[in-house]
C-alpha cells in the first residue's frame, strides 16, 4: 500500500454472476473466452456473466466494453435490479453504509433503491420513460415517488432539469412520443437525475442516435459526470464513448472480464487478444 | 546549474525499464520498443529526450504515465511526502490519483474535450490540482495571455480553435499550477515562430518553479534553450546521458525527428 489517496468505492461488485438455465458447477469451466462461447454444450445453459469484480469511486466513471452478447449489459442490469443475479455481492456505499448486499433485497426494496440511490439511462428511451406522458410528467414521477408533494416545486425542479439537459422548456408539456431520439434521450437523462442519485448506470446511452446528436448527448453526459461527482458505470460497444467518459474500463467477452485497465492504456496498449482485436477494429 | 540540482533527491528514478508488445493477432509476435533504460530526473531539471524516429522517446513518456504498461524494470516516483512509489506496481486507481495532480502529460494534441470555453478548460485543470476557482480563473487568464491567446477567444468553445490555438490552450491547461513532474511530447510542434517563442518561455519558467520536466522536442533550438540535460536514445536504448554542452554537439538533425 502507498500513501496515495484513492477515493473510497461507492459501488463494490464481487463475483457477480448470471446464468440462464440449470446450474452445473462444471459449466463454468466449459464456457467463456477459451471456449469461444457463453453457452454450455452439456446443459445448454447460458453463462451470461461470471466472476465479475470491480469498484467504482465517487466522481469516477467505469467503462464496460465488449460486443453484443459479451455480458456487459447483463452486469449493468444485475446491479440495477432489472435482472436477478444468480450469485455475487454488490454493495452501494450510499445504501446502509454498504453493509448490505443489495442482491439479497426483496423486489420492493430493490425498487426503492431506484428512487434515490441509483438511476439508469437505457439505450432505448422507451425503457426509461413513459412515452405517452409529457416530459414534465416523466420527471415528476420519480420526484413524487421520493415524496415531493408541492406541485409548484415539482414543476420548478422539472424546469431546472430540462434546462440543464438542454430540452426547450416550451416542450415540457408535450408527450415524449412526439420528441426526436436525441431529445427523448435528454429527457431520460433529466429524469434519471431528478433525485440527485449518487450512482448512475448508463447502458449504450448514445447508440442508435445520429452521429451529431450522439455527440451532443455524449457531451452533456460528460459535463454532468464532471459536475455531479456521481459514481457511474458506462456500458458501450463504442470505444469513442468509453474514451470520452471513462478513465478505467473492463473488457468483457463471452460473459467474462478478459481485461481491466486504464482506458488510455487499453486503447494504446491492449493486452488480451480480444481487446487487441476490438481496439484494432475501432481504429480502422 | 546541473551540479547544484543533483544535490537534491531525484523525483524520478527509472531503472532497467523495458517495454515489449505482444501482437496476438499478428502471429503472436513480440515487438520490443524499449530495452533496459535507466536514468534519474531531479526537481527543477529539464531533461530532453533525443533520438531518431522509433528510438523510444515517446514510449518512455507513455510508460512513465502508464499509458503503456511496464514490461520490466521499475519507475520510482517520489511523492510530495518523500515516499517512493513504483509506478509499475501501482493500481489503476492510484495511477489516476497521481495523474494530473503529481504527474502531467502534455502531448501535441488537445484531446477530445466537452463543449467548454477556453478559459473554463484551463481553469478546471487548475482546480483539479487544488486551486480555488477564483485563483484558477485569474491564473488561466494570465497563462492564456502569455501564450498569445487573445481575450476574444476565452469564452469560445475549444472545438472552433485552430490547431495552433488548441495546442497553446493545451499547454496552458497542462502547466497551470504545474504537477511536480511534467512529461512533454512535442508540445510546440504546431506553433508558428512567434507563438513557439512564447510557449518556450512559459516552459522555461517551469524549471525555475522546481518542476521536473522530461520532454521530447523536434528541434535542436528548443532543446538547446530549455534542456539542462540530454538523454540520447537509439533503437529503444539510452546511449548517452549528459549535460547539454556535452551531448548537444553529438546530435544530428536526425536525432530530433518525431
Amino acid at each position: 500500500m502507498t500513501s496515495i489517496h484513492v477515493p473510497s468505492p461507492i459501488i463494490q461488485v464481487r463475483n457477480l454472476g448470471k446464468y440462464y438455465g440449470n446450474f452445473d458447477p462444471a459449466m463454468i469451466d466449459r464456457t467463456g473466452p477459451e471456449h469461444g462461447t457463453a453457452r454450455d454444450h452439456v446443459t445448454a445453459s447460458i453463462v451470461a456473466a461470471w466472476g465479475v469484480n470491480f469498484d467504482v469511486a465517487a466522481g469516477e466513471a467505469l467503462g464496460i466494453v465488449g460486443e453484443s452478447g459479451s455480458g456487459k449489459s447483463t452486469v449493468l442490469r444485475c446491479i440495477a435490479g432489472d435482472v436477478a443475479a444468480s450469485t455475487g455481492d454488490v454493495r452501494l456505499a450510499p445504501f446502509e453504509d454498504g453493509n448490505v448486499n443489495i442482491l439479497d433485497l426483496d423486489p420492493s426494496a430493490r425498487r426503492q433503491l431506484r428512487i434515490n440511490t441509483l438511476s439508469v439511462v437505457y439505450q432505448d428511451p422507451a425503457e426509461g420513460l413513459a412515452l405517452g406522458v409529457t416530459a414534465g410528467g416523466n420527471i415528476a414521477d420519480p420526484l413524487t415517488a421520493a415524496g415531493w408533494r408541492n406541485f409548484g416545486a415539482i414543476r420548478d425542479r422539472a424546469r431546472e432539469l430540462l434546462a440543464r439537459t438542454e430540452v426547450p422548456l416550451d416542450r415540457m408539456d408535450d408527450i415524449v412520443r412526439n420528441f426526436s431520439g436525441g431529445m427523448r434521450q435528454r429527457v431520460q437523462i433529466a429524469r434519471a437525475l431528478a433525485n440527485k442519485p449518487p450512482i448512475l448506470l448508463l447502458d449504450e446511452p448514445t447508440t442508435g442516435l445520429d452521429a451529431s446528436v450522439a455527440s451532443g448527448v455524449l457531451d452533456l453526459i460528460r459535463q454532468l459526470l464532471e459536475e455531479l461527482q456521481v459514481a457511474a458505470i458506462v456500458v458501450s460497444h463504442d470505444f469513442g464513448v468509453i474514451e470520452m467518459l471513462t478513465e478505467r474500463c473492463l473488457v468483457m467477452q463471452h460473459g467474462r472480464v478478459v481485461e481491466d485497465a486504464l482506458t488510455d492504456q487499453l486503447l494504446e496498449d491492449p493486452h488480451h487478444p480480444y481487446s487487441q482485436k476490438l481496439v484494432a477494429a475501432a481504429r480502422t | 546549474m546541473t551540479m547544484t540540482m543533483n544535490k537534491t533527491l531525484p523525483i524520478l528514478d527509472v531503472k532497467n525499464v523495458s517495454k515489449s508488445f505482444t501482437l496476438h493477432n499478428i502471429d503472436g509476435r513480440t515487438v520490443t520498443a524499449l530495452e533496459d533504460a535507466s536514468f534519474v530526473v531531479h526537481p527543477g531539471e529539464h531533461v530532453s529526450l533525443a533520438g531518431s524516429s522509433g528510438a523510444g522517446k515517446s514510449t518512455l513518456l507513455r510508460l512513465i504515465y502508464r499509458t503503456y504498461s511496464i514490461t520490466a524494470g521499475s519507475v520510482s516516483f517520489r511523492l510530495a511526502n518523500d515516499e517512493w512509489v513504483d509506478i509499475a506496481q501501482l493500481s489503476d486507481a492510484e495511477v489516476i490519483a497521481l495523474r494530473g495532480r503529481e504527474i502531467g502529460y502534455v502531448s501535441q494534441f488537445l484531446h477530445a474535450q466537452p463543449r467548454r470555453s477556453v478559459i473554463d478548460l484551463v481553469a478546471r485543470a487548475g482546480v483539479s490540482r487544488g486551486m480555488s476557482t477564483a485563483d484558477a480563473h485569474e491564473q488561466a487568464g494570465y497563462s492564456l495571455a502569455r501564450l498569445g491567446i487573445s481575450r476574444t477567444l476565452w469564452d469560445v468553445h475549444t472545438s472552433v480553435l485552430s490547431g495552433g490555438e488548441k495546442q497553446r490552450v493545451n499547454i496552458a491547461a497542462g502547466l497551470i499550477s504545474p504537477p511536480r513532474l511534467l512529461l512533454l511530447d512535442e508540445p510546440v510542434s504546431a506553433l508558428d515562430p512567434e507563438n513557439r517563442e512564447r510557449a518556450i518561455e512559459v516552459i522555461a519558467d517551469l524549471s525555475d518553479q522546481g518542476v521536473a520536466v522530461l520532454a521530447v522536442f523536434h528541434d535542436l533550438d528548443a532543446i538547446s534553450r530549455l534542456a539542462s540535460r540530454i538523454i540520447l536514445m537509439s533503437r529503444g536504448s539510452v546511449v548517452t546521458d549528459g549535460p547539454v554542452d556535452q551531448v548537444l554537439p553529438q546530435l544530428t538533425p536526425g536525432d530530433v525527428q518525431p
